[in-house]
């Protein structure tokens, strides 16, 4: 199967899972089960990005400067999981501050007493793009660089069985 | 303490631009070394992360900035419809760039074993194409030597002089070389060995079966025969003398024994043994009678003297002059039987001068003709003109020719035909003189005796048995050979090879 009848095949299985019904997870997260898959989903990239990780320096790609690229975008997505996930829960609680919107340019954050900290966490985790865009420079880095290497890592040189 | 939404909302809508952007970059990047090395099993995964990613970073940015530009226009409950949406299509995008690194490793190790299977295959097929090529080329190099050693073994066989024949256990000829062929009259008729109805049986070649039977039976117990001699009949009645060796072979495969035949012809040989005895018989007889000749000679001669003395005092009609005569009469038989023996020992005067054959068969027959056309004999004569002058003794030749010629009339008995041909050689150095005729032919009994002085088939009286004898031995004493051939009741040809010399010879034997 080429790449053109993947995509075929992958964008016809979105349509099939994606229209039927209101799953309620959206960016806010209000329902509980689509907060959780959410997370979930989050916390299973986590896990895939550490698989990747490990699997790469366990087979030393990690000395070609391409595939080193590849390690640090999955870490930088590893971290910005963490980061999504965080934000998700915090987003989620009432309890930590108020927000204020004097024209939508000028909406701020007010922490309740004792909640500063956790209020500055939640301030620094929502600009998570600080991590997911160098992540994906990463990988594009990473990619680049594969295709100008005179050598291309197939599974013909991987000694290890 | 207060913290403003801006910094998040520029950082959220250039983070969103920038991810969408290198999304797309990336999946260009990886659909290039896709198409690059297609077979590699890495680009195809990151190809998928990149698509997943992709979906994500657009799902996601166009997400992010469509909440931000509706709220911003106060579109809140647009952005509620699509929030559902944008979200659920986050969780999956990632969720299968998850479920894609996820197994890829197990796909990895797949291809890896794919990958290692193929390589063994490739290996084992390249090892195979090489065996192929290995047995290809020690199949033609075999086949080679084989068609070599074949060709010359096929040589062998279709030159060799000696017959060589290849027949199966129950006497089916399987083979047979081009001189066996020959040497049993097969030659030219191109049998098909051992098939259909013109599968020929060894065995019908054997003189007597039971020489073939017993054969047999010595090659299957003892695995082979060495000089056997045997007697060969070919097709056309011939008979063959014949030194056999014989091996047998057992085919495995075919469950058979296969006997192989070399037989050489040994006719001539033993002719001319047969001949070499017959000279040494009649030598020796020449020896004896020469001895008794010429004892018995001399007092022949007194008491035909005094016999003669005693008639010439005689007087005439009395009874005693009768008895006188007859003492003469029959010592002068004896003593021409005693002059006969001497000639066939070669013991007396030979006196040779050149002389034309032709003249000298010329008067014989003038003699006989006569004889020979009261009892209506026809004579023919074909006399090769080239035939020069020979140095023999003409009186003794004629006495040869007439021998010849009366055995030869006598044969007959009335109505037949002699035929006397003379022939030069093609070297020039004999002249061939035949004697036929139209007879009853020698029983094949007698042929090796008919030189024995004193052998005769005729009834008593009417023949000493030194006639051919006497020629016998008048040839030798030229030099020369005679033979015969006999065919009972067809005839006979008798043969008398004389050589031609240049200068008269002026031989003899003692005159006794």
């Amino acid at each position: 199967m080429d790449i053109r009848n993947l995509t075929v095949a992958f964008l016809a299985l979105l349509g099939v899972i994606g229209i039927p019904c209101m799953a309620w997870a959206t960016q806010v997260h209000a329902e509980p089960e689509g907060l959780y898959s959410h997370q979930l989903g989050h916390g299973f990239f986590v896990l895939s990005m550490g698989v990747l990780v490990y699997w790469l320096r366990g087979r030393r790609l990690i000395r070609d400067r391409g595939w080193r690229y590849l390690q640090y975008s999955a870490l930088l997505f590893v971290l910005w999981n963490v980061d999504a996930i965080v934000v998700h829960y915090l987003e989620n609680r009432d309890d930590l501050f108020m927000k204020f919107s004097q024209g939508t340019l000028h909406a701020f954050l007010q922490p309740y007493p004792g909640r500063e900290w956790v209020t500055v966490l939640f301030y620094v985790c929502k600009m998570d793009h600080l991590l997911c865009v160098p992540a994906i420079i990463f990988l594009y880095l990473a990619l680049r660089h594969m295709t100008r290497s005179p050598h291309r890592f197939s599974p013909q040189d991987d000694e290890r069985p | 303490m207060t913290f403003p939404i801006l910094p998040i909302f520029v950082v959220d809508l250039l983070g969103s631009a920038l991810m969408i952007f290198f999304a797309g970059a990336c999946v260009r990047l990886s659909y290039r070394l896709h198409v690059q090395d297609r077979e590699n099993v890495l680009w195809i995964y990151l190809l998928m992360v990149s698509h997943a990613l992709a979906i994500f970073a657009v799902s996601r940015g166009v997400g992010h900035i469509a909440k931000q530009l509706l709220l911003l226009g106060g579109y809140r409950d647009v952005w509620d419809a699509l929030r559902p949406y944008s979200g659920s299509l986050n969780t999956i995008s990632f969720c299968v760039v998850g479920a894609v690194t996820l197994f890829f490793e197990r796909i990895w190790k797949v291809y890896q074993q794919i990958l290692r299977d193929r390589r063994a295959l490739r290996d084992a097929h390249e090892s195979l194409v090489n065996l192929n090529k290995r047995l290809e080329d020690l199949v033609s190099e075999r086949t080679a030597e084989l068609a070599r050693s074949e060709q010359k073994f096929r040589r062998i066989f279709e030159t060799s002089l000696d017959m060589i024949a290849v027949v199966a256990s129950d006497g089916t000829v399987l083979d047979m070389n081009p001189a066996g062929r020959k040497m049993l009259g097969v030659d030219g008729q191109n049998p098909r060995w051992g098939a259909g109805d013109e599968r020929l049986s060894f065995g019908m070649f054997f003189a007597r079966r039971e020489e073939w039977d017993e054969l047999k039976e010595r090659l299957q117990r003892e695995g082979s025969v060495t000089d056997a001699e045997v007697e060969l009949v070919g097709r056309d009645g011939r008979e063959i003398s014949a030194l056999l060796s014989a091996a047998s072979q057992c085919d495995v495969s075919e469950k058979t024994e296969i006997f192989h035949f070399v037989a050489k012809d040994i006719s001539q040989r033993k002719a001319m043994q047969q001949q070499l005895l017959q000279a040494d018989k009649l030598a020796s007889i020449g020896q004896l009678a020469a001895g008794v000749a010429h004892e018995i000679n001399n007092p022949l001669g007194i008491i035909l003297g005094y016999t003669q003395l005693l008639i010439r005092e005689e007087p005439e009609g009395t009874e005693r002059l009768e008895d006188l005569k007859t003492i003469e009469k029959h010592t002068r038989t004896c003593k021409t039987i005693v002059e006969d023996l001497l000639s066939f020992a070669r013991r007396s005067h030979t006196k040779k001068e050149p002389a034309s054959l032709h003249d000298i068969i010329h008067e014989v027959l003038s003699v006989v003709r006569h004889n020979l056309e009261l009892r209506r004999i026809e004579v023919e004569t074909r006399f090769e003109p080239e035939v020069p002058a020979l140095v023999v003794d003409k009186a003794k030749l004629s006495q040869v020719f007439l021998n010849l010629i009366m055995n030869a009339q006598q044969a007959i008995g009335k109505d037949g035909r002699i035929s006397i041909r003379t022939v030069l050689s093609d070297d020039r150095k004999h002249v061939r003189v035949s004697v036929s005729d139209t007879g009853t032919g020698i029983d094949p009994k007698h042929l090796p005796l008919i030189f024995d002085p004193f052998f005769t088939t005729k009834s008593p009286g009417e023949g000493t048995g030194l006639g051919l004898s006497v020629s016998y031995g008048i040839v030798k004493d030229h030099g020369g050979e005679i033979f015969v051939e006999s065919e009972p009741g067809k005839g006979s040809v008798f043969t008398v090879l004389l050589p031609v010399t240049a200068e008269p010879l002026e031989l003899g034997g003692r005159n006794d």
